[in-house]
């Protein structure tokens, strides 16, 4: 009868491989459970049409404010959860799709913009949306008179958020400590990042394949800012309400990863 | 809003792999591109057209199309028709306004490169639906994850996909609540109205859905989501000598497409 030692078999066995955040179903830290029920949201909001667009039969939808608030709760996995939302609903809403199969691109973009600062990732937010405002500019149709003033309003605040550390700083403190009073205009920083990732996007895909002139962008433009402010208004309203909700309940969200950091 | 799904038939095009049907779509998205020229576009349109004859589809889901985007479809062709800067004459309108950069002319290039973007924007919306109406939902997301698109994105896309008709029925019960509170206007006429009554849905459905995520987390950590295992599918798809030959003439009608292109041709 062969006897063996014990302890020799023990150290035969392999090592169970070691668990990272990726093989526990996570995506920038956020669960795969939380991106899928985002995106399921996000096709129920599409569902809703809101905002006629001028002389379009398109509609701007309540995702715009999904999309401008996403960034806040789900981090950088915005992107990915506002893609997988965008791309369900182009597939069982497609005559709302103006862009067609690129559709997804827009609230993609506004999701990675915003959750990438809000993860003070400033270094590639801010190389997200140096290409945006580059993907606008370099389109002769850009070159055209007051052509310039488009993407300005918002995609202002947004490079001011991104690269002026101070700020960036202030804003995501004021949310990660949910702050009362200052969590309002902190939020609307974000919310205007990711929206104006979102409608710069849009933008420029509206000149890539449609060709649309100054004489169509410039007299709708006070319309335009309108309706920006009113959508991110709106979003800085629910995000609040979403957040203290999310922080007194004790669900996951992104604030809970920056605030362990 | 009008919504598509998958329309069960037996055809040549239903029986092409997703992954074809995918490839087919990319192909015609980037051709339609590369050409200005509304004849060469109308081509592409015919071809579109006739793919969705082929399926057996509905023609007049076509239609609706055409009703959905007629606003847009007649301002991308005014705003090329009147400050397109071409060089032949077609109609005189007025005398010249520099100030919004009309020249007085309508002219031939500006009605070409008009109607070329309109047929553009037809072609862009026609294509996706007959993707869809011609593949199951569960071929789809299996080409996706064939294609080498991560399993996790697969997995996100099919989780949405199933989950949002429960969380549709959630929000119209959110509804109902709101309007027994006497919050929101969800018929108004008004948008602004609308859209602020609309927000009032988002907080408690967003916060109800995200305490249903945990039991889904926990779900998918009791079936080891994420173990590092070879993953094997239900479903399997395998490439037919159709679906070769379908990739092939994609393939070359793409060379074809940029060498025209780059000779100058179907553009204005």
């Amino acid at each position: 009868m062969n006897e063996t030692n014990p302890t020799e078999k023990i150290d035969e066995v392999k090592p169970a491989p070691v668990r990272t955040w990726q093989s526990r179903g996570r995506i920038f830290g956020i669960p795969i459970s939380l991106i899928a029920i985002w995106a399921a949201l996000f096709v129920a909001a599409s569902a809703v049409p809101a905002l006629p667009v001028p002389g379009m039969g398109g509609m701007i939808t309540v995702n715009a404010i999904m999309t401008a608030i996403s960034g806040v709760v789900l981090g950088p996995a915005a992107a990915v959860a506002n893609a997988a939302g965008a791309i369900i609903a182009t597939i069982l809403f497609p005559f709302g799709a103006f862009f067609g199969p690129f559709s997804f691109v827009t609230s993609t973009m506004g999701g990675l913009v915003a959750g990438l600062t809000f993860a003070n990732r400033w270094k590639l937010a801010g190389l997200a949306e140096i290409i945006l405002l580059a993907s606008w500019f370099v389109n002769p149709a850009s070159w055209q008179p007051y052509m310039y003033l488009v993407p300005l309003p918002y995609s202002l605040i947004a490079v001011l958020v991104i690269f002026i550390k101070p700020l960036r700083e202030w804003a995501r403190h004021q949310i990660l400590t949910q702050n009362k009073l200052w969590m309002w205009p902190a939020l609307f920083l974000f919310a205007s990042t990711g929206h104006a990732a979102e409608y710069l996007t849009t933008n420029s895909l509206t000149n890539w394949l449609y060709s649309l002139t100054w004489q169509y962008w410039i007299p709708t433009l006070p319309y335009w800012i309108g309706v920006d402010t009113v959508i991110i208004i709106l979003a800085t309203i629910v995000g609040v309400g979403v957040l203290i909700g999310l922080h007194r309940a004790r669900l996951p969200h992104a604030s809970d990863l920056y605030i362990q950091k | 809003m009008a919504d598509v799904g998958y329309v069960q038939k037996d055809t040549f095009l239903h029986r092409l792999d997703a992954r074809t049907k995918l490839v087919l779509m990319l192909a015609i998205l980037l051709v339609v591109l590369v050409f200005t020229n509304p004849f060469y576009v109308l081509a592409i349109l015919f071809l579109v057209l006739g793919a969705w004859a082929l399926a057996k589809l509905p023609l007049n889901m076509v239609a609706d199309i055409f009703k959905y985007f007629t606003g847009i479809a007649v301002i991308i062709f005014a705003l090329q028709a009147f400050f397109y800067p071409g060089q032949t004459n077609l109609l005189r309108i007025s005398n010249a306004i520099p100030a919004i950069g009309f020249s007085g002319y309508i002219t031939v290039e500006g009605v070409m490169y008009g109607l070329a973007l309109v047929l553009r924007l037809v072609v862009i919306m026609t294509v996706a639906p007959l993707l869809v109406m011609t593949t199951p939902m569960s071929d789809l997301m299996l080409a996706l994850v064939k294609l080498k698109i991560p399993y996790r994105f697969a997995f996100i896309l099919t989780t949405a996909m199933s989950l949002f008709p429960s969380i549709q029925n959630r929000a119209e019960l959110i509804q109902q609540a709101q309007l027994c509170r006497g919050v929101g206007d969800f018929e108004s006429g008004n948008f602004f109205i609308r859209l602020r009554a609309s927000a009032s849905i988002l907080t408690p459905l967003i916060l109800g859905a995200f305490r249903d995520s945990q039991i889904l987390d926990v779900a998918m950590s009791s079936r080891a989501f994420g173990a590092p295992v070879q993953r094997t599918y239900l479903l399997e798809s395998h490439f037919r000598r159709a679906d070769y030959l379908f990739l092939a003439g994609c393939l070359l009608s793409l060379i074809v497409a940029i060498i025209l292109r780059l000779a100058h041709f179907g553009v204005v």
